[in-house]
């Protein structure tokens, strides 16, 4: 399988990389240049041109984006309805992204009959993608933690002291950002259970989406129509 | 170091004040008072050199000339130094300290002056850069790093663990090259020239690197010094570098900051003001607003602001990138039209 990882920083794609071969359950292949934005809303708005470039320039099968909920409303159980599309919600905007964008998209030259759209995994990491560095070994970080700080207007923790929990310090190095995201998340080894219980709306979203590509994989592909 | 300063009249900023943090990211539109603020700090340098006023033996200012008063962080909270001039001129060319009475504050005022005396300020040239340098001229880093090559060969002879370091981030940085190293030229001076990492380690003079690994190298050559400044002042800190590496000058030029986060917590901390007019960089500092400081002109006149005073900041944040904050206006910071 080969597709293509949009994230803010090197740091963050390595991390994704292995969540997503936990996920898939088996290695995958990228697409050069690694793609990067710049953080909310800037993914927003680069998502189509990358999903266009994607279609007609490349051969990944699927596109994994995952941003930072922020202070912003966390995806929950009623968005995923039938039609349902909260504005406020970061998942529900980049699913719109995903479906205007594409639906326009005519065939692309290449493109398996049973390939012809690029897949779609959208996460969201909730407040930001140290929270779920820390599952496992934090038990005050969670979505539900965070959810109910909504609530209440008073957060449990802040996107700064995610950060000084993970590295000691609010400033990491890129190089010590990256080995501590990846010895995070490698601590899963294979097993993303925790996180999905832990951040079922952020990280649970993702690893559905991200399931339905191997059965997207698995099904035969449409037979040709007739003549 | 400084933790304020106070303007009257000195260029644009007539009535202005800035506090500073340890490392400040200054924006703003042309002739806001950026490099007003870094000439400012340089003359305060200058005039530490020479004897200095005491507050009783200061002579009448000039109201109506230019005055700086830098205010500064512990332990030299207690000392004020001012700036001026005499009735006869309209340049600062007089230097007042506030200290405590005694033998004790003298003493403070010495250790500040000689703080002081170590200000720094870098605009970076590519060009000067490139050339050969006398070897004689290392000792420290010229404001246009045009002794890069003199630098570069003093450090790897007296600091050879620092320079590794520094050769070491090199690599992977520009991972097309493996090393540094030095050759003399004819005329008796040194050039700098880079190891390539493929074709069998080809040397490849300094005038033939890219104008963006001569800006990262000189970054660089500022955040493994063995012996910083208490001060480095940077202006245009995103000059030539590609805005995904922006995350790296950024990242250097906090190592000297805030040298307890990366390990090395017996260094004093270097404060840093550094300008730019990019906002990828400004996006890189959205965790940390307290260390932007907004430059502003209204008419003939700049003030300072600091990010983190804007109240609604967070909110704005949710719905655009803090350099695209900034480009639309909304934050100050922008040219007039």
């Amino acid at each position: 399988m080969k597709l293509a990882i949009l994230s803010e920083s090197p740091a963050d794609e390595a991390a994704l990389r292995v969540l997503v071969e936990y996920v898939l359950g088996a290695p995958f292949a990228t697409v050069q240049p690694a793609l990067r934005a710049r953080g909310w809303p800037s993914v927003e708005q680069v998502l189509p041109a990358i999903l266009r470039h994607l279609h007609f320039n490349t051969a990944a099968d699927g596109l994994v984006v995952v941003v930072d909920s922020d202070d912003t409303v966390v995806h929950d159980d009623p968005h995923e309805a039938v039609g349902y599309y909260h504005p406020l919600c970061r998942i529900c905007r980049l699913r719109a992204v995903f479906r205007r964008t594409l639906k326009n998209l005519p065939p692309a030259h290449g493109r398996s009959a049973g390939q012809q759209k690029v897949l779609r995994a959208v996460g969201l990491a909730v407040p930001a993608i140290e929270a779920w560095y820390l599952c496992g070994r934090d038990t005050a970080v969670t979505e539900t933690a965070w959810i109910a700080g909504q609530a209440s207007g008073r957060q449990p923790y802040s996107r700064r002291e995610l950060k000084w929990r993970v590295y000691g310090t609010e400033r990491p190095s890129l190089p010590f950002e990256l080995r501590r995201a990846v010895q995070e998340v490698s601590r899963h080894q294979g097993d993303v259970r925790r996180l999905e219980n832990d951040f079922p709306r952020g990280f649970g979203a993702l690893a559905q989406d991200l399931r339905s590509w191997r059965s997207a994989a698995a099904s035969p592909p449409a037979p040709a129509p007739l003549a | 170091m400084i933790s304020a300063v106070q303007f009257r009249n000195f260029k644009a900023l007539r009535s202005a004040a800035v506090k500073l943090g340890p490392f400040n990211l200054v924006i703003g539109p042309n002739g806001s008072g950026k490099t007003s603020l870094i000439q400012a700090l340089l003359r305060l340098r200058s005039l530490a050199g020479l004897p200095a006023a005491h507050r009783h033996e200061e002579p009448p200012p000039n109201a109506a000339g230019p005055e700086l008063v830098f205010h500064f962080n512990p332990p030299y909270q207690n000392l004020h130094v001012t700036l001026a001039c005499d009735t006869n001129d309209f340049v600062c060319n007089l230097l007042v300290v506030d200290h405590p009475p005694g033998l004790d504050g003298e003493r403070q005022w010495a250790g500040l002056r000689a703080r002081l005396l170590t200000i720094r300020a870098f605009l970076f040239d590519h060009y000067a850069m490139a050339l050969p340098a006398r070897r004689e001229d290392g000792a420290q880093l010229a404001s246009n790093a045009g002794n890069l090559a003199a630098v570069l060969a003093a450090r790897r002879e007296k600091f050879p663990a620092a320079f590794a370091l520094l050769e070491e981030e090199f690599r992977r940085l520009v991972p097309e090259f493996a090393g540094l190293d030095f050759r003399p030229t004819p005329s008796g001076q040194i050039e700098l020239v880079a190891r390539t990492a493929a074709n069998g380690g080809e040397l490849l003079a300094a005038d033939s690197l890219s104008q963006g690994t001569l800006y990262l190298l000189a970054i660089l050559t500022l955040a493994h010094d063995p012996e910083p400044p208490a001060i480095v002042c940077l202006e245009e800190a995103d000059r030539g570098v590609h805005p995904r590496m922006l995350r790296e000058v950024r990242d250097a030029l906090y190592r000297l900051s805030y040298p307890q986060d990366c390990g090395e917590a017996a260094r004093a901390p270097v404060q840093v003001i550094a300008t730019t007019h990019s906002p990828y960089l400004l996006d890189l500092l959205r965790e940390h607003p307290e260390e932007v400081v907004l430059a502003n002109k209204q008419g003939n006149a700049a003030s300072f602001e600091r990010l983190s005073d804007r109240a609604d900041l967070v909110e704005l944040l949710c719905e655009a990138s803090l350099g695209d904050l900034w480009y639309s206006g909304i934050l100050g910071g922008v040219p007039g039209e």
